[in-house]
């Protein structure tokens, strides 16, 4: 192994070069799923690594938040493709999270999208996600199994041509020019609560990719999300890798064409020969102000991007035997306008309820629950929400928001129970305790600005520029996180993968 | 738009932007090397022609743009 840390030199500009060691092969700035996956992979190589988190708690969006003895999640609620020969599968297994307690969501509708009065199943399988649509849509079997071939193809990432191409293709044209029936690309769309559905910019790759995972298999955890964080910290610690808390980077410093050293704000410096961010792009460039290599429109283009919209989110205490556990996702939308309700004036037109496994479940070898009577403790519902419904907000801190935000989160909360009871049958007087959060509490804790759920905004028209490298012009500097290819756990992870990657490279060329 | 207006604007943004003397920039000059680009920093001279004449540049089309020229030709097919 080359070692970096041993060999770079420190030119003090006075035509002197010092060898001066740096502490730590790589430093992690952030802590999010990225962050903690490269700094996972970099141990597992032997790096000497440090992961610096400005919050008191690390996981980024995979951590969870305790309130009156529960612990809700804040980002993550399912993910794909984690059976063997899957997209996930060996790089969960590397990073040690194939031992978490996975459950694999019901076969024959792990997502239920119900729009409407009707209601329709996305089932697990290629070839049985396409029959079970069939028969609600039978003229569309063959442009299902052109959907279901484009979402196999999205999946093979390494093939760049194919990925490009897909990246300038506008996903809501593509879908409806597939299908003749609009009722099934609302349906097909129907579990993207998880990105952003934007007519206009929405790229067919993120949208392809995005769900794509979902249908070789789905999977939740029996607990809550940072147990995913917990898992990678865990092995980091172990491996000799370190994790420090309440660490907010506030500038890096270059010298001689370099990152240096990453500077606290209580002070702390710390020196590496390579520096990952795993925080929002437009932040990172904050802290390179004085940086000659990443010149003013990079860092301008980079701070200029567009993010996605934020999300609101309903975490329910449900009374104790009142609601079955439901061993899937259910998405309800009043009408057929599931790629822009969000953008009409009026109650909440759609929503994802996602349903907490019991701690006391058991599962066998396969994943599958084998309880035959399960009572639900928890569920989440989500909806998106803009930053324009929160922003009057924007000055305040969490807790003193005031009373008219407190009224405006329990009216949404209201809305979002009333639609979710119309597939979750007696959920309006099972509800025990309710706890909101909006893209104001995501921007407070999760340092993403706009509170935005999936980061930079993909453009089809625009994917130059909107579909960010993870090379930055400080040659020892990458980027990581989900603004950058692709979002969501397997987006995140394929983006950890390509920081490292390029990490790796270096050390190579040295 | 006129085409010398371009011209103009083009070369005195990317000057001033990439940092080189505006002298250097000629019709058939090769971009790549006068501006000093990589791959990464292709992307802000698409940024830059975004930001200053509201044209977005595809992966294709920027293939084919290789001298100033090129990039002038397209700014005045695309302006609008």
């Amino acid at each position: 192994m080359t070692t970096l840390s041993s060999t770079q030199s420190n030119s003090h500009g006075d035509g002197s070069a010092t060898a001066a060691p740096a502490d730590y092969d790589v430093a992690i700035i952030g802590s999010g799923l990225g962050g903690l996956e490269c700094a996972h992979i970099l141990a597992s190589q032997g790096r000497r690594v440090i992961v610096l988190e400005r919050w008191r708690q690390p996981g980024g969006c995979t951590q969870g938040y305790r309130r009156g003895g529960y612990v809700f999640d804040t980002g993550m609620h399912y993910v794909g493709g984690l059976d063997a020969g899957q997209p996930l599968h060996d790089a969960f297994n590397r990073l040690g999270l194939l031992r978490l307690p996975w459950v694999r969501l019901d076969a024959g509708g792990f997502d239920r999208v119900t729009i409407g009065r009707q209601s329709f199943r996305l089932a697990q399988g290629y070839d049985r996600f396409v029959d079970v649509l069939a028969a609600d849509f039978p003229a569309e079997r063959e442009a299902l199994e052109r959907y279901v071939a484009a979402v196999r193809q999205s999946d093979n990432v390494g093939d760049m041509q194919m990925s490009r191409q897909m990246m300038e293709t506008n996903a809501w044209e593509w879908l409806t020019q597939n299908f003749s029936d609009e009722l099934l690309v609302n349906v097909v769309s129907g579990a993207s609560m998880k990105l952003e559905l934007r007519k206009e910019s929405l790229p067919l790759f993120t949208f392809l990719h995005c769900n794509g995972g979902y249908i070789g298999s789905a999977w939740r955890l029996r607990g809550d999300g940072g147990q995913i964080a917990a898992s990678l910290i865990g092995d980091i610690r172990r491996m000799g890798g370190e994790i420090v808390c309440g660490a907010e980077v506030v500038e890096l410093v270059e010298d001689d064409g370099r990152i240096d050293e990453a500077v606290c704000n209580d002070g702390r410096r710390v020196r590496a020969a390579m520096f990952i961010s795993d925080v929002h792009p437009a932040v990172t460039m904050q802290w390179l102000r004085g940086s000659r290599m990443a010149r003013g429109v990079y860092r301008r283009r980079i701070a200029m991007l567009p993010d996605t919209f934020g999300m609101f989110t309903v975490s329910v205490v449900l009374k104790p035997r009142t609601v079955r556990y439901f061993n899937h996702n259910e998405y309800v939308y009043r009408n057929a306008d599931v790629w822009d309700f969000y953008t009409k004036k009026g109650p909440v037109g759609g929503l994802m309820v996602s349903c907490r496994v019991p701690e006391d479940a058991h599962i066998d070898a396969s994943g599958n629950i084998t309880d035959s009577e399960l009572y639900a403790t928890q569920i989440d519902i989500l909806t998106p929400m803009l930053w324009s419904e929160v922003a009057q907000w924007e000055s305040t801190s969490v807790g003193r928001r005031g009373d008219d935000y407190k009224a405006m989160k329990q009216r949404r909360a209201e809305e979002c129970i009333e639609l979710a009871s119309t597939v979750v049958k007696g959920l309006s007087g099972a509800v025990k305790e309710i706890y909101t959060s909006t893209p104001l509490t995501y921007r407070d804790y999760t340092n993403t600005p706009y509170g935005s759920a999936f980061g930079i905004r993909k453009d089809y028209s625009n994917a130059l520029m909107t579909q960010l490298s993870v090379r930055t012009p400080v040659p020892n500097l990458m980027l990581t996180g989900q603004s950058l290819i692709l979002h969501g756990l397997q987006g995140v992870t394929m983006t950890a993968l390509a920081t490292v990657g390029e990490i790796s490279k270096q050390y190579n060329n040295r | 738009m006129t085409r010398e207006e371009i011209i103009q604007k083009v070369n005195s943004t990317l000057a001033e932007e990439f940092e080189v003397d505006e002298s250097k920039i000629s019709p058939e000059g090769a971009i790549k090397d006068v501006l000093s680009l990589d791959s990464l920093s292709l992307v802000d001279l698409v940024a830059v022609v975004n930001y200053t004449f509201k044209i977005k540049i595809p992966t294709e089309d920027l293939r084919k743009i290789e001298t100033f020229n090129d990039l002038y030709d397209y700014i005045e097919q695309h302006a609008k």
